[in-house]
């Protein structure tokens, strides 16, 4: 690949990831769905050094996530939004320039509306989780798509959770 | 119905007796939470956490009860024990790490032993000192290493391999005598073989610590999951046994889950626990704060530290069976994920209901009546479990919970609060 190429390839990854992210602050779920192959898997892992294991908190194909966030209206949820602030660490292309591996380092914010009392608490903002997206994308035709999504997270204290997917 | 104005709504609920409503202090007052650390807290068998946490000799894990810091460790004879995490030299906290293991040395300290790292006194994984620094020097032959030893405390593995620290040297029942007949419904499944943990988060939330053990008792509650009103809420659902055991523990029985009816989902009987019936659910609250709930393939356990009047500390823990294969535990981790998991279903709607109690029972708001009042013949959504809790804290605590300025009186004799078939000896 030439170098023009692939830094037009380095763009439509970085591109993709933060699409991802305003889609995702927005909760457009089905635009970031949008954004993933057919073949897309989703994940959310930490590590406890509690029980010196690695752990899965979410995970799911596409379909599950679709199906995930088709269901919240049933459920009773803070509606409290999440934000994120994102850089894009690393984007390591294949050799033909098909497939990236990306790290992006990400806070997430949680902006309050409901609490627990919204007279006092909502509008108030604070850190809900410090993590790392670690992306596998595949490029098309000048498009990136996500073919993977494991969330690590560094927080492992979450104190009302959430029923998004970060 | 009217509504009320500031008198009738201070007063005893009409048509209610003594035993069915609580006052929201003992919710939010600090003097009954202070009381409370040393009156229950320090009295009960408190699992602390799981066998598989510390699977080798010289492992170890940390914790706190009733805000004593407790260590637990796995001496090299495979004997899980509990201290005080307290050095006998100065009162600095010996270890401070959650977890980890003593087979290897310490900046301070030497292999195999729990050092602290202030003065590099040594402990062996029983408790002895071992080693005291510039110990003739400073000591001379006053003071000897036997005599400064760690303090002990009561410590058993039991249930399933959860770890068990009582701090009243004076408890004089096991952990299996002073669960009872609550253990019943769920020994064989988690001691058919040994478990693993495979989830662990933990969450701080803004209520008192037994507003979450209620919740994890009342089942009534379900109308806050639109998954478990979907896959449940028919006539089985609803003739779910409620009972109470001696010692203010309390277990919910059992049915059979339909998960198919939640988009999505499906059966959990290829990994069912040893014993278990096909998409069972059975839960048992221990007094005063732990919770087991095995819903056929996946265990949770909840285990609280109360941190305040109006706060708590939640630790949650996902369990297989360690024979798992990598798919058997895949499966169980979805499970219970996909319900309890902090990105679940269900568990997200409970700290956000609890949350809710908090912000509107803290400290400066005006006392309140808390309705416990639903009978429904020891069912499921009879609040049976919550008026035997609090007659049991009620005796410890020797206050009344419905106005806790009052010394203990039992409820009405004709008031239900034990299932009687179901009561030990």
């Amino acid at each position: 690949m030439t170098s023009d190429k692939n830094a037009a390839a380095v763009e439509a990854v970085k591109n993709t990831i933060y699409r991802a992210c305003l889609n995702l602050d927005q909760e457009k779920w089905t635009d970031w769905l949008d954004l993933c192959a057919d073949d897309f898997h989703y994940a959310i892992k930490a590590y406890s050094p509690e029980i010196r294991n690695d752990m899965t908190y979410l995970a799911g194909s596409r379909d599950d996530m679709a199906n995930l966030t088709e269901m919240l209206p049933k459920h009773n949820t803070d509606r409290s939004p999440l934000s994120r602030h994102a850089t894009v660490y690393t984007v390591d292309l294949n050799d033909d320039g098909t497939e990236a591996d990306a790290v992006t380092s990400v806070a997430i914010y949680q902006t309050r509306l409901d609490g627990t009392s919204s007279h006092v608490d909502a509008g108030s903002t604070h850190l809900f989780v410090s993590a790392k997206y670690y992306d596998k994308l595949r490029i098309e035709n000048g498009t990136a798509k996500f073919v993977e999504r494991v969330t690590r997270l560094d927080t492992r204290r979450l104190d009302r959770g959430s029923h998004w997917p970060l | 119905m009217p509504t009320r104005n500031a008198q009738t709504w201070r007063e005893p609920p009409k048509g209610l007796r003594q035993g069915e409503w609580i006052d929201s202090r003992i919710y939010s007052d600090s003097e009954i939470f202070e009381e409370e650390l040393s009156k229950v807290w320090k009295k009960c068998w408190i699992a602390v956490c799981h066998e598989s946490e510390l699977p080798e000799p010289y492992d170890f894990r940390t914790m706190t009860i009733a805000r004593e810091p407790v260590i637990v460790t796995r001496g090299p004879d495979k004997k899980v024990r509990a201290f005080l995490n307290v050095c006998p030299h100065r009162g600095n906290m010996i270890e401070m790490r959650p977890s980890g293991s003593f087979k290897e040395g310490t900046p301070s300290g030497n292999p195999k032993h729990m050092t602290c790292m202030f003065h590099a006194w040594q402990f062996d994984m029983k408790g002895n000192c071992a080693y005291i620094s510039r110990e003739k020097e400073g000591y001379q032959d006053r003071l000897s290493r036997k005599d400064v030893g760690l303090r002990k405390l009561k410590c058993e593995v039991y249930f399933g391999g959860f770890v068990w620290v009582c701090l009243d040297d004076e408890m004089d029942m096991s952990v299996a005598e002073w669960g009872g007949q609550a253990f019943d419904c769920l020994q064989k499944a988690v001691d058919e073989e040994p478990l693993e943990v495979f989830h662990y988060h933990k969450a701080i939330i803004p209520c008192n610590y037994k507003l979450w053990h209620d919740t994890n008792s009342e089942f009534y509650h379900d109308y806050l999951h639109y998954h478990n009103r979907i896959t449940g809420f028919n006539d089985e659902y609803f003739a779910r046994k409620n009972s109470s055991y001696d010692n203010g523990h309390v277990v919910v029985g059992s049915f059979k889950v339909r998960y198919d009816q939640y988009k999505g989902f499906d059966s959990r009987a290829d990994v069912s626990f040893p014993h278990m019936e096909e998409n069972a659910w059975y839960m048992i609250d221990m007094f005063p704060g732990i919770n087991f709930n095995l819903r056929g393939s996946a265990l949770r356990c909840d285990l609280m530290t109360p941190l305040g009047p109006n706060e708590v500390m939640i630790e949650f823990r996902g369990l297989g069976l360690k024979s798992d294969t990598p798919e058997q535990r895949e499966a169980r981790i979805e499970h219970h994920n996909s319900i309890w998991g902090p990105f679940g279903r269900n568990l997200h709607e409970d700290l956000i209901a609890v949350s809710g109690q908090g912000g509107a029972m803290h400290e400066m708001a005006e006392p309140r009546r808390i309705l416990h009042g639903r009978h429904e013949n020891h069912t499921i959504h009879d609040e049976v479990g919550m008026r035997h809790f609090y007659d049991t804290w009620g005796k410890m605590m020797n206050r009344l919970p419905s106005d806790p300025t009052k010394p203990y009186a039992p409820p009405p004799d004709d008031l239900e609060l034990e299932e009687p078939v179901a009561r030990t000896a």
